[in-house]
C-alpha cells in the first residue's frame, strides 16, 4: 500500500511540475505588452492578441475583427528575442480568402500593413514554421 | 526518500488548496458584488464568448473617424458626467461604464483634456461600483490627462484597461456585463456618429460608416442573445437592439475579391489589395436608425 501511495506521489509530482514548466514556458501577456511600442508611428492601439500554441499542441491561432474601409491596420508578432520565432500571421477576408501575411519569400516579418479598401470580418491567424517555444504575442493598431 | 517525496506531496496539495480557497474567496466577494446579473443559464463556451468579443471594432475608431473628417468637437452629443447616482444597478453601471468609455475616448482625440478627467471620474466612480476599479490606476491617468503631449498613453492606457476589464469579467464567469459594457460602448458611438452625420447630411463616408455597424449589430445581437432568456434586463434590450436591427434590414454591404500584392520593407510586409466593398443606404435608412439609436441611448442613460 505505501509502495503504492508513493508511487501515486511521484507520478503527481512529476505531472504537478511538468504542468508547472508548461506554464512557466509561454507568457503570451509579457510578449503582447512588449508588442504595443512596436506599432508603427500613428497607429492607435485597439487589440492584443495572446499566441499560445502550448508547446506545439496547437498548429493555429484564430481571431477575428470587423475591419473598416478607409482605414489602416498594422498587426505586429512579437517573441522571444528578436525575431518571431517561427511565427507566422495570415489575414483572410470574411469569405476566408487569404488577404496576406507575414511569410514573404522564406522571411518571418514581424508584421503586416493592411490599408483596408473592404469593410467586413477579417481572420487573423497564427501559425508556427520551425518554432521552438510556440509562444508569442501580437497586437492590432489602425490609423485614418 | 518516499518520505520526502510523501511530504512535497502533501505540502504541495496543502499549499494548493490554500490557494485555491483564497481564489474562491476572492471569487465569491467579487460575485457576491454582482447582483442583478447573473449569466447561470447561458451555456454558451468561453472559447465562442471570446471569439465574437474579440471581433467587436473599439469605438475609437469612429472618434478617430469623426476627428480626422474634419467635425468639431461637440460636448452635447455626450452623457452628462453627473448621472452616476442614478445608475443603481450593475445592469446601468455596466452599460453607462461603456458608455463613458467611448465618451472619454472622444474626449481623449479631440484632446479636450479637463473634459476627460470629468469622464474618468465617472468612470472610477462606475467601476469601483462594479469592482472592477482595480484597472485604473487614476493617479497616472489624471497626470497623463492634464497635458495634451501624453495623448498616446493615455488611449494607451485606457484602452488597455478596458480591454483587461473585458477580459477579467470574462473569466470571471460574468461576461454578461462585458456584454452589456460593449453594447453601451457601441450604442453611444453610433449614436455620436448619427449625431455628426446628422449635421452633415453630404458626408457619404459617415454615411457609409453607420450603414456599415450592420455587421457589428449582428455580433452584438449574438453575444446578448445568450443571455435574453436568464436576464430579462438584457430581454428587454435585446428587444430594443432588435428594433435598430430591423432598421438595418435593408442596408446591402457587397464585396468584390482581388489578390494582394505584397511589399517586404524592413520586416514589415505591407498589403496592397484592391477588393472593395460597397453599401446601399440611402438617407432615409439613416434617419430611421439615428431616431432608434437615440431611443435605446435614452433608455441607457436615463
Amino acid at each position: 500500500m505505501k509502495t503504492l501511495i508513493s508511487l501515486f506521489g511521484i507520478v503527481s509530482l512529476i505531472l504537478m511540475l511538468d504542468i508547472d514548466e508548461a506554464r512557466a514556458q509561454c507568457d503570451p501577456a509579457k510578449h503582447t505588452e512588449a508588442c504595443i511600442p512596436q506599432l508603427a508611428e500613428g497607429f492607435n492601439f485597439v487589440k492584443s492578441y495572446e499566441i499560445n500554441g502550448e508547446g506545439g499542441a496547437k498548429d493555429k491561432i484564430e481571431y477575428s475583427y470587423v475591419f473598416a474601409k478607409g482605414t489602416q491596420y498594422f498587426i505586429s508578432i512579437c517573441a522571444e528575442g528578436e525575431g518571431t520565432d517561427g511565427i507566422i500571421l495570415n489575414l483572410y477576408d470574411s469569405n476566408r480568402k487569404q488577404v496576406g501575411t507575414s511569410y514573404t519569400n522564406g522571411n518571418f516579418n514581424k508584421g503586416i500593413i493592411y490599408p483596408c479598401n473592404a469593410t467586413g470580418i477579417y481572420y487573423i491567424t497564427f501559425t508556427f514554421e520551425g518554432s521552438k517555444n510556440h509562444c508569442g504575442g501580437s497586437v492590432l493598431g489602425f490609423k485614418r | 526518500m518516499k518520505r520526502l517525496l510523501l511530504l512535497s506531496l502533501g505540502i504541495l496539495s496543502f499549499a494548493i488548496w490554500s490557494c485555491e480557497s483564497d481564489t474562491k474567496l476572492n471569487e465569491q466577494a467579487f460575485l457576491d458584488s454582482l447582483n442583478n446579473t447573473t449569466n447561470e443559464n447561458a451555456i454558451i463556451s468561453d472559447e465562442v464568448l471570446e471569439s465574437i468579443f474579440q471581433q467587436i471594432p473599439s469605438p475609437l475608431e469612429i472618434s478617430v473617424l469623426l476627428k480626422e473628417s474634419g467635425t468639431n468637437y461637440n460636448k452635447a452629443f455626450l452623457n452628462e458626467t453627473d448621472k452616476i447616482s442614478a445608475y443603481n444597478s450593475n445592469f446601468k453601471k455596466a452599460l453607462n461604464l461603456g458608455v463613458y468609455g467611448t465618451d472619454l475616448g472622444y474626449t481623449n482625440i479631440y484632446e479636450q483634456n479637463q473634459d476627460a478627467i470629468f469622464y474618468l471620474n465617472s468612470i472610477r466612480d462606475l467601476s469601483d461600483g462594479l469592482s472592477i476599479g482595480q484597472f485604473f490606476n487614476f493617479g497616472t491617468i489624471k497626470r497623463l490627462a492634464t497635458n495634451s503631449r501624453n495623448l498616446d498613453s493615455l488611449l494607451l492606457i485606457t484602452t488597455k484597461n478596458f480591454n483587461s476589464i473585458n477580459a477579467y469579467l470574462q473569466g470571471q464567469q460574468r461576461a454578461n456585463l462585458s456584454v452589456l459594457l460593449l453594447t453601451g460602448g457601441w450604442v453611444e458611438a453610433l449614436h455620436i456618429l448619427c449625431e455628426v452625420s446628422g449635421k452633415n447630411p453630404n458626408n457619404q463616408e459617415l454615411i457609409e460608416r453607420i450603414g456599415e455597424q450592420k455587421i457589428t449589430l449582428e455580433s452584438i445581437m449574438l453575444l446578448l442573445s445568450f443571455y435574453s432568456d436568464s436576464d430579462p434586463n438584457i430581454a428587454d434590450l435585446t428587444k430594443r437592439m432588435g428594433e435598430l436591427q430591423a432598421q438595418f434590414e435593408n442596408i446591402q454591404i457587397s464585396q468584390t475579391y482581388a489578390e494582394s500584392t505584397l511589399e517586404e520593407v524592413n520586416g514589415i510586409v505591407t498589403i496592397t489589395n484592391k477588393s472593395t466593398s460597397s453599401i446601399n443606404i440611402t438617407h432615409e435608412d439613416v434617419k430611421k436608425i439615428a431616431a432608434t439609436t437615440a431611443q435605446i441611448r435614452d433608455y441607457i442613460i436615463n
